[in-house]
């Protein structure tokens, strides 16, 4: 039954709320009952941050001990190392360089990449995604499959092989994983992978695959070596 | 619970791994190596303050700070506690006294230690201060190279008490390595490489192809080195050298020459032994080496060639150091004649000498070869500064890091500087295909010394006030006719005058004029008599005029003095020093006999005294005996800290010698004694 | 029963007057330890315990964090021993290396503490994201961690210009050629950034500028936000689990 509700609302900080929510017999809210068990911070958390810190500087003080930070010789702008290498969170950005102008590898990449990193909790995919497969239709798979043959067709044009080649690969997983909706385990959790999260994997793998191709296998004049071939690194 | 067993766990861990680092610090080997050396010391110590001083001495890092020189700080004294310490002197390393040069142990203070012997003075550990297989440090100077630590402050081209330096240096003057390889303060060199334009008229396509494929083969003086020429590059660089038009004045006087008649050999055997010559060529590996060989010298070169050029070397080479002989035209037929007679290649083909027919296509080819080739380096005909150096450029080269230089194939050396070094000027092209570097041939002892000269070039500088050229007074030589007679007869082949000249006669011109008499100077000039029989050079006849020999002696008299060698000594003294009866006691006493000869006696190690009030000024004779090393620092008189009236005694005893011959006492010596 | 001298000191009035809470293990004063310290209370006084659990977070944010605390604490003796100019600065490193007292220790800790920094703040972003941990209200939260990434890779590669060794020179000549090639304001930024042209002695001076005082002061006021926002927000967000499929 309805009863007239009037609402005022005041800007008197002394007033008095009358009430505060009104609730109709016939609709309830719903609240999920979660059995959410509370701890003292202090000892449990505490305590664990502190063996954290201690494990993580420990950690960190025996690499200090048994590994020393390179010193090469006094910088000397005459003399250029062959191949000049950027520190190694870069050096998938320098590898890239072998393969794009610089205005796109060195500026258009990272600054996409960046936005992209951003806007990632204001996209609407992001947050009401369910697995990648959960509404399957026939569109959406040949949507999805010109999308990553795009991709690698882009990047293959021009030669950017470690883009191609992981594009690829995940494009066949995701595939793969099509069918999977009533298997256990391992493929059940993979066919539970939403279709930002098979992005981001993606995204992950070539920049590290690119990372790690800038460290291991380039030489000078940025040619391809095998890392067995050249003793010591860089 | 787990937890507080983990937190147990962790805890300690944390506690252990922080100390380590503080532990190693407290166990740095150079605490040790203090306590070790206190002990030693105490040990050693022959008083009770002695043993005190090194026993309070605190445990602490040392330091040379040297604010001037690039600001260095030198710590090997941290561990090397007893390089300045008399005491040392033998002890087990690292605490021995430094060995005694010219700057130890007395100048740490000044020049540190890094300066000479390299290796990283920063540091407090022992692989990192000698520079053990680190990255960013350069090594230490091995001890066989360690005097070039001499050469980086120390730059000319001889230096006192650093003979393998002085010898590396002067190894790469004659082999000529700053023609191709660029050095700073050596952009002025110029190879004694002839110039190729006259080769036409010179000599045969046979002796040149003997020569181009190993030059030391034909010429054992040859400096040039070894290009390792294949028998088509030969033929090509043949065609291309006997295409080349010889001048034209040159060609007349050799053909002209040609045409003249035969001269006698036994006249010519005398003439070239009155010369000479040896003093500077051999003839079958005697001789002083300084010049070509000339035992096999008709089969090198025509006749027509020989009799112009002995005419004029100058017009032929104007950069040669053989002077410009007075002989007359017939002089020159017969000595021709002597080698043609004598000094011919007995086994070498009738055609030796024949010229070459000229292919234009091998000829074209033999042109772009002595450019690729480096030819142009040392047979350069334009002045030092437009000849492209053939080779990249050493300086810098003694700080070079191991890391940069490419061993290519040879994988079997060491990978440092010295190795890589020694194995290049031992063997340029082992490194690697296409390299032109061509062979000289150097044996161990000569790699050694032209190593230690290149590792003495520094990347930097060193500081203008720590750098030590030459004390010797800049060479002045004059022009106008003077110039001209020094030019003709080369005396600077031979000669040293200042800072320049060669070092093939003993004796130093620069002060000439303090030290003889100009009569006596002319007649020597005329007729060069063997002043010191021990030496196998001697100075040649050349046969001047007499208005010449008088002119040069006029200007040694007056300009090439010394102002601190008075004129008579003798001035302001007492009567008794001028006593040449107790002079010639001392002469006796002090064995100057041992080495000198007057008359018929003596040792033939030093010049003859005979003479000796008719050649030398008392002057300059008292300025010697005061201090023989003073006037060349090799002499070997021996300084017997003569006082003054010993001195003076012995100067007046001198110059009573050869008073015999003249009825008139020497001209100085009378004047004074009035 | 005898007092022991723990508990003497405990009752004293110097302890008391600082340490306001008192020894005893009820919850009043477990709660006091937390909301009565400046810098422990960013935490709430209690948590939920399944927060507590490695697998929830596997404590990336935690790690990243506490390797920010070494960089800052490690990096001040750091700064005792340094020159920002040149060559003075290469000299330096040396001096670190083998003059002073644990400079070995110090300077590797630094370098080795980074380079972790820069990989686990990146895979605290992956757990994040893979946990989504980002939806609201955490979104803008996100955003302050996509900043604070970039801190970091900044301080990091400022960093890298300070021993002013061939690595150092040529590793950002590299990753400033990168920077000019941006339209219209590219080369501008780099010589802002350099100083000049060239990475030179204006450029060490504004690295170390950065590096030491710029950077950090960002990194600091970041994080504050970001832990407070963490705090606001309801604690730290683990794998979603059963609220995974009706998420607003």
């Amino acid at each position: 039954m309805s009863v007239p509700i009037k609402i005022v609302e005041s800007n008197d900080p002394m007033a008095d709320p009358w009430r505060v929510a009104i609730v109709r017999p016939d609709s309830r809210p719903s609240a999920r009952a979660t059995e959410d068990r509370f701890v003292m911070t202090f000892p449990h958390l505490i305590v664990r941050e502190v063996i954290l810190f201690q494990l993580v500087l420990t950690v960190l003080s025996l690499a200090a001990i048994f590994f020393d930070a390179p010193l090469l010789g006094i910088a000397n702008p005459l003399e250029t190392p062959n191949p000049a290498k950027a520190p190694w969170y870069f050096l998938g950005l320098q590898e890239l360089l072998h393969y794009f102008p610089p205005v796109v590898a060195g500026v258009l990449m990272p600054t996409l990449a960046v936005i992209a990193l951003v806007v990632i909790p204001y996209a609407r995919i992001n947050l009401v995604a369910g697995p990648l497969w959960a509404n399957a239709s026939a569109k959406k798979a040949i949507a999805l499959g010109a999308a990553v043959a795009l991709v690698a067709l882009l990047f293959g044009a021009f030669a950017c092989w470690p883009i191609v080649v992981p594009t690829l690969a995940l494009g066949i997983a995701m595939f793969a994983t099509r069918g999977w909706e009533r298997a256990t385990s391992v493929r059940r959790l993979l066919w539970e992978v939403t279709l930002p999260e098979w992005i981001m994997t993606w995204f992950v793998i070539i920049a590290t695959l690119l990372t790690v191709i800038g460290t291991y296998f380039r030489g000078p004049g940025w040619s391809w070596v095998w890392p067995w071939e050249n003793a010591p690194r860089g | 619970m787990p937890l507080r067993r983990l937190f147990a766990v962790s805890s300690l861990l944390f506690l252990v791994t922080l100390a380590v680092s503080p532990v190693k610090n407290a166990l740095r080997p150079y605490r040790f190596i203090q306590r070790e050396f206190r002990d030693l010391g105490m040990s050693r110590a022959t008083s009770r303050k002695a043993m005190e001083l090194y026993a309070n001495r605190p445990v602490a890092i040392q330091q040379i700070w040297l604010r001037d020189f690039e600001d260095r700080v030198d710590r090997c004294t941290t561990c090397h506690l007893g390089v300045a310490d008399a005491a040392m002197r033998g002890a087990p390393e690292p605490f021995r006294l430094h060995p005694a040069t010219f700057h130890t142990p007395g100048g740490f203070e000044r020049i540190g230690c890094t300066a000479c012997h390299g290796g990283e003075g920063l540091a407090t550990l022992q692989d990192d201060a000698h520079g053990v297989a680190q990255e960013n440090i350069a090594p230490m100077t091995p001890a066989t190279f360690i005097q070039s630590g001499c050469g980086r402050c120390h730059l000319s081209a001889t230096v006192p008490d650093a003979p393998t330096l002085s010898r590396g240096r002067a190894l790469m003057e004659r082999a000529g390595c700053y023609s191709c390889h660029a050095v700073r303060g050596h952009d002025a060199y110029r190879s004694e490489a002839p110039p190729l334009d006259a080769i036409a008229i010179k000599t045969g396509a046979v002796w040149l192809r003997g020569w181009l494929e190993d030059p030391r083969a034909v010429d054992p003086n040859a400096t040039m080195p070894n290009f390792h020429l294949g028998a088509d590059d030969i033929l090509a660089l043949s065609h291309y050298m006997f295409g080349r038009p010889a001048p034209d004045a040159l060609a007349r006087r050799v053909a002209a020459a040609a045409g003249e008649p035969l001269g006698d050999p036994a006249t010519g055997r005398r003439l070239f032994s009155e010369s000479r010559c040896i003093s500077c060529h051999t003839v079958d590996g005697k001789g002083n080496g300084s010049a070509p060989e000339l035992g096999t010298i008709a089969s090198a070169a025509t006749r027509g060639w020989l009799i112009a050029f002995l005419r004029d070397p100058h017009a032929f080479n104007p950069r040669t150091r053989m002077p410009r002989y007075n002989f007359s035209d017939g002089d020159v037929r017969d000595i021709v004649a002597y080698f043609d007679d004598e000094l011919r290649d007995f086994d070498a083909p009738a055609d030796v000498l024949e010229p070459l027919r000229v292919n234009q296509t091998l000829a074209a080819k033999g042109a772009t070869l002595f450019r690729n080739a480096g030819c142009g380096s040392c047979h350069a005909s334009g002045p030092a500064s437009e000849t492209e150096k053939f080779g990249p450029d050493l300086d810098g080269i003694g700080d070079r890091r191991a890391a940069s230089l490419d061993f290519g194939r040879r994988r079997d050396l060491p990978q440092t500087l010295t190795s890589w070094l020694v194995a290049k000027i031992e063997s340029p092209r082992s490194f690697a295909d296409g390299l032109r570097m061509p062979s000289y041939g150097f044996d161990a002892d000569e790699q050694r010394a032209i190593v230690t000269a290149l590792l003495a070039h520094g990347a930097q500088a060193v500081p203008e006030k720590l750098r030590h050229s030459a004390t010797q007074p800049v060479a002045m030589i004059p022009g106008g006719r003077v110039g001209e007679l020094f030019s003709r007869y080369r005396c600077l082949s031979c000669h040293q005058i200042g800072n320049r000249g060669g070092d093939t006669s003993t004796a130093p011109l620069t002060f000439e004029g303090s030290k003889v008499n100009e009569e006596w100077l002319v007649d020597y000039l005329l007729l060069p008599s063997s002043l010191r029989p021990i030496l196998p050079e001697r100075m040649p006849i050349l046969k001047m005029s007499r208005e010449e020999a008088s002119l040069l002696a006029d200007t040694f008299e007056k300009f090439y003095v010394d102002p601190s060698i008075v004129e008579d000594p003798f001035a302001g003294r007492a009567e008794s020093d001028r006593d040449a009866a107790e002079g010639e006691r001392l002469y006796t006493t002090l064995g100057c006999r041992g080495c000198h000869i007057i008359g018929m006696a003596g040792g033939y190690y030093g010049p003859t005294l005979t003479e000796a009030a008719r050649r030398l000024k008392p002057g300059w004779v008292f300025h010697f005996l005061k201090n023989p090393q003073g006037w060349r620092g090799d002499i070997r008189c021996p300084n017997y800290a003569l006082p003054d009236t010993d001195a003076l005694r012995l100067t007046a005893y001198l110059g009573t010698l050869g008073s015999s011959r003249d009825a008139a006492a020497p001209a100085t010596g009378k004047e004074s004694t009035r | 029963m005898r007092v022991s001298l723990a508990s003497r000191v405990r009752g004293s009035a110097v302890y008391r007057s600082i340490v306001r809470h008192g020894t005893t293990a009820t919850n009043r004063n477990r709660s006091l330890v937390v909301f009565e310290n400046l810098f422990l209370h960013v935490h709430p006084v209690k948590v939920r315990e399944k927060t507590l659990r490695f697998t929830h977070t596997f404590w990336l944010g935690g790690i990243t964090l506490a390797c920010a605390f070494i960089l800052f604490v490690g990096g001040i003796p750091l700064m005792f021993y340094y020159h920002p100019s040149v060559p003075q600065a290469y000299r330096d490193m040396k001096e670190l290396q083998y003059v002073v007292d644990n400079g070995v220790f110090l300077r590797n800790l630094h370098r080795w503490a980074a380079h972790a920094m820069v990989l686990v703040a990146v895979l605290h972003m992956l757990r994040v994201f893979y946990h989504r941990a980002y939806r609201p209200p955490r979104q803008f939260n996100w955003v302050i961690g996509v900043l604070l990434l970039l801190a970091t890779l900044l301080l990091s590669y400022t960093g890298y210009l300070l021993p002013w060794d061939q690595l150092s020179l040529w590793g950002v000549s590299v990753g400033t050629s990168m920077v000019k090639e941006a339209p219209f304001i590219g080369e501008r930024i780099r010589f802002y950034l350099l100083g000049g042209n060239v990475v030179s002695e204006n450029a060490l001076l504004r690295f170390y500028v950065l590096h030491c005082v710029v950077l950090p002061v960002a990194l600091l006021l970041l994080v504050s936000v970001h832990v407070w926002r963490v705090r606001k927000d309801g604690g730290v967000q683990g794998p979603a689990g059963a609220e995974r499929k009706n998420e607003p």
